[in-house]
């Protein structure tokens, strides 16, 4: 096995551990340090794996990931009966039952446990990196929780053992392995989110737990019937080389319901808003680089099986709904967190749809979008909690002061949100992409198709709004504020947001270079064909699709940049007025418009359970 | 020939584009007047106007709102000159969008309430228009093949005769667009005195001032769409356009935003996504 590898998945568990037992003064220089390795790390690890690497475990080993997965259920079992949830009881029996059956028949073959390939290289760099910067960050705002000593340093241990979990996550082959990591991610969710321990976190955190350990029964019954079906070995990679074998659509629908659990579309969308209530580094670490992006990852990893079938399309028309539904559910929320948290929704509905349909350019335009939106939502999650901690603000229809009090945090989260939803920033190029390529399937899929173009385009156009209201207040002042002094937030904070914007800058200039020797590759190593990209003139090829350069380029100049300008122009030689207010005194509260969608959200929870229900019907015919 | 049709009548569009919107409000209120038995204002009152705000003194409320005005209109430019060269519809649709968004931004940007109101309403009036131009486009897209809006230009049938209810539908939302009664909600004079308009003046008015002229611009070139490579029938479309929004503007009052939101998704939205259908079914 690979040196590097072994640090990647050894090194946070070590460092979780002595951040528990070790004096909180260690803490500090140990976090700090163990982010850099493991981001060099990473790096270290896309760089030297470029074809697959299988590596197999002792076999006691395996003896112990089944007697880790029995001990974890249990655990959720005495949840279930500590916190009297009936939901989690029974999740944690049938999981029980499951993988008690499954380990007596299934046959013990010495298969290969894991598998490193270009996909779990790209993730690698994406969690160790985001949540090294995400570790760093939570230095300082775990020491302004109020809560003991030890749980301080529990959670810092936690975030650490997280990584570890999800770097092995991205590796398993074994889908017995796969799914206790799968659980694992489950468990320390549960205990990130319940962190504060008051009864809505309580209550959130078992809502999350059973729906994810819905996930997990998803994954046992998949692994059920790879065994029933007689394809042998139940790893990934066997179930690839079966794609086009009998009764192969059942496992396969079951590990992408894992994945829409995972990545919290409708109608399990609740766990993940429940999830607003953790300490902010937790919804960073939830949204950006862990947890969610398992969704993305398990449909890529499936998506040469998944290509063209009905599973894929039911996939392909729930993820176009949910992009819709949670852009119109997110203009009616007024939570600075909960706006963030429906986007994330809504733009995996768009990673999770790219995936399944599986073309070259939709695996790039997935991947573009997984590493863009995990870098630019970790800012924004973690200017949040700037908010929270340095300026007590949670509502965004508080901050319209903020442009005055703390010009250097509304301008860090202006380029976060233009960079979700302007060009020529990754995000966009990945919307982009999507539209193009949907128009492909349209030509094939003609009513899907369309219907899913419009649901994009209708919901890009609904994101947009969102943003501009977000963005509108905060380049909000008065004239008579034309100072700009950017506020002190303290080194912690600071750096890891000074480093996210350097990152997204770095992003943008280095788009066409990324797309080259960063995305094609991933891509080509996904979808198994070769992805080019070239630059022609002022056009820029990913495959057969074209991105016009030289419209991005203006509207680079005429969009952010001009919106970056604004904040910071002073025409001279102009006289200044009052605004007009009819002559009247009134007290008006600058705030935004909202809409009461709230009344749909049960309509669309329906939706969801429907298109749930078509998934397992389509793969049963 | 070739060439000429192919760049250089729409250069000059786009280099005329303002001059030619001044010329086509001037006309509107001409119109508008003869059919309340008015003389109306001279054609060139438009531009009477804008030599008479250039020379203006210059005023602002802040620097960021006075920049954000003016790139409204450079951007809406922009939008249009991709229109016009034949660019991605879908790309125009968002430039388009992003142009209206910096007025909005500068409607928020500053703490005068009835330039909040007004902001907040020209959201709404987005929210109300763009969904029937998405469909629009992508029934287009379900036509040709493509998104480029050069293939419609090129193309000889007509998207008038496949999609008569999308051009139904971009009829009933083009006065929330170009802000018309019944829909004008987002500038009421008489209510919020201009909305996002009223904190402007000078130099910086001119440049919201012209953006609208643009904004006319832009929704003909939108009907013309429908001709394909019939001049003959666009410019029908167009004049047909053109009368009835100033009829419409004449003989109805203003509804409030909720009526208008209602109507446009309940009905205009409604009519594009039934053809869409029927474009995609056959």
């Amino acid at each position: 096995m690979n040196f590097y590898l072994t640090g990647l998945y050894f090194l946070p568990l070590i460092v979780g551990g002595i951040l528990l037992i070790a004096p909180a003064k260690i803490s500090r220089p140990l976090v700090i340090l163990s982010s850099l390795v493991l981001s060099v790390l990473a790096f270290l690890v896309f760089l030297s794996v470029n074809e697959p690497v299988y590596f197999s475990v002792p076999h006691y080993v395996s003896q112990l990931v089944a007697g880790a997965d029995i001990l974890m259920l249990v655990f959720f079992l005495w949840v279930a009966l500590q916190r009297k949830s009936l939901l989690v009881g029974i999740m944690s029996v049938v999981q029980l039952a499951g993988l008690l059956y499954l380990l007596k028949n299934m046959s013990g073959g010495e298969s290969l446990q894991f598998m490193v390939d270009k996909l779990s290289t790209f993730m690698f760099l994406l969690i160790n990196i985001i949540s090294g910067i995400i570790a760093v960050f939570t230095l300082r705002y775990i020491d302004e929780e109020d809560c003991s000593a030890f749980r301080k340093k529990f959670f810092l241990a936690l975030l650490f053992w997280f990584i570890g979990a999800m770097n092995l996550v991205v590796s398993a082959d074994n889908l017995e392995y796969f799914f206790l990591f799968f659980e694992l991610t489950t468990l320390a969710s549960f205990l990130f989110i319940g962190f504060r321990k008051d009864a809505v976190s309580i209550q959130n955190a078992v809502t999350a737990l059973w729906m994810n350990q819905l996930g997990g029964i998803a994954i046992l019954a998949a692994i059920f019937f790879i065994v029933y079906n007689g394809y042998g070995e139940i790893t990934f990679t066997n179930l690839l080389a079966h794609a086009k074998a009998e009764g192969i659509l059942l496992p396969l629908a079951l590990l992408s319901i894992a994945a829409l659990i995972k990545g919290a579309q409708l109608p399990f969308s609740k766990w993940l808003l429940g999830a607003m209530v953790a300490p902010t580094p937790v919804s960073a670490l939830l949204h950006s680089s862990t947890m969610v992006k398992i969704a993305p990852f398990i449909i890529l990893r499936l998506s040469p099986a998944l290509k063209d079938t009905p599973v894929a399309m039911v996939i392909i028309g729930l993820t176009g709904f949910v992009f819709i539904a949670s852009a119109v559910s997110a203009l009616s929320q007024d939570n600075f967190k909960r706006i963030l948290a429906h986007s994330t929704i809504a733009l995996l509905a768009l990673m999770i749809m790219m995936g399944a349909i599986g073309t070259p350019v939709t695996i790039v335009a997935a991947l573009v979008l997984v590493l863009f939106h995990g870098i630019s939502k970790c800012m924004l999650f973690l200017n949040a909690g700037v908010l929270e901690r340095v300026f007590h603000l949670k509502q965004s229809s508080d901050m319209d002061r903020l442009g005055e009090s703390g010009p250097f945090t509304s301008l860090v989260m202006t380029i976060g949100f233009m960079s979700l939803l302007l060009p020529p920033f990754g995000a966009f190029i990945g919307k982009w992409l999507s539209i193009e390529t949907l128009g492909a399937l349209a030509t094939e899929k003609k009513l899907l198709g369309a219907l899913v173009i419009v649901a994009v385009a209708g919901g890009g156009a609904v994101l947009s709004l969102l943003y501009f209201k977000v963005i509108g207040l905060l380049i909000n002042r008065t004239g008579a504020q034309d100072q700009i002094r950017f506020e002190k937030t303290g080194p912690y904070y600071a750096a890891t947001i000074y480093i996210l914007l350097g990152l997204v800058l770095a992003s943008v200039a280095g788009l066409p270079l990324l797309l080259t020797y960063y995305f094609a590759p991933v891509a080509s190593a996904v979808n198994g064909s070769a992805v080019i990209v070239m630059q022609e003139g002022w056009n820029l090829f990913v495959g057969s699709m074209r991105i016009p350069l030289l419209p991005m380029l203006i509207a680079f100049f005429l969009l952010p940049v001009t919106i970056l300008v604004a904040m910071f122009i002073r025409f001279r030689h102009t006289d200044r007025v009052k605004e007009y207010m009819c002559g009247e005194k009134i007290n008006y509260s600058f705030s935004s418009f909202y809409f009461s969608t709230d009344r749909a959200i049960p309509y669309f929870s329906a939706a969801g359970i429907l298109f749930f229900i078509a998934l397992i019907i389509v793969a049963l015919i | 020939m070739n060439v000429m049709n192919a760049y250089l009548i729409p250069v000059l569009l786009i280099v005329l584009a303002p001059f030619i919107g001044g010329l086509v409000y001037g006309f509107d209120r001409i119109v508008k007047a003869r059919m309340q038995r008015r003389t109306g204002p001279p054609l060139l009152q438009p531009f009477y106007d804008f030599l008479k705000l250039a020379d203006k003194r210059q005023m602002m409320v802040h620097s960021t709102h006075a920049f954000l005005g003016l790139m409204h209109f450079v951007s809406l430019w922009f939008a249009l000159a991709v229109l016009l060269l034949g660019g991605d519809l879908i790309l125009v649709i968002f430039l388009h969008l992003l142009s209206t968004s910096l007025l909005i931004l500068a409607g928020y940007s500053t703490r005068s309430v009835f330039s909040h109101l007004g902001a907040n309403r020209m959201a709404l009036s987005v929210l109300a228009y763009e969904p029937v131009l998405i469909i629009m486009a992508v029934s287009v897209f379900m036509i040709n093949g493509s998104f480029d809006t050069s293939v419609v230009y090129a193309s000889g049938e007509p998207l008038l005769y496949k999609m008569p209810l999308a051009f139904v539908a971009l009829l009933l939302v083009l006065p929330i667009k170009l802000k018309k009664s019944p829909f004008d909600v987002a500038e009421a004079h008489q209510e919020i005195t201009g909305g996002v308009e009223i904190e402007y003046s000078g130099l910086f008015f001119e440049a919201v001032y012209t953006a609208k002229w643009l904004d006319y611009i832009f929704c003909y070139t939108l009907v013309f769409l429908f001709a394909g490579n019939n001049i003959l029938l666009g410019a029908g479309l167009i004049i047909f356009t053109f009368f009835y929004l100033a009829a419409l503007d004449n003989s109805t009052a203003r509804v409030n935003y909720k009526q208008m939101l209602r109507f446009s998704l309940g009905v205009a939205f409604t009519l594009a996504f039934i053809n869409l259908l029927i474009n995609s079914l056959i």
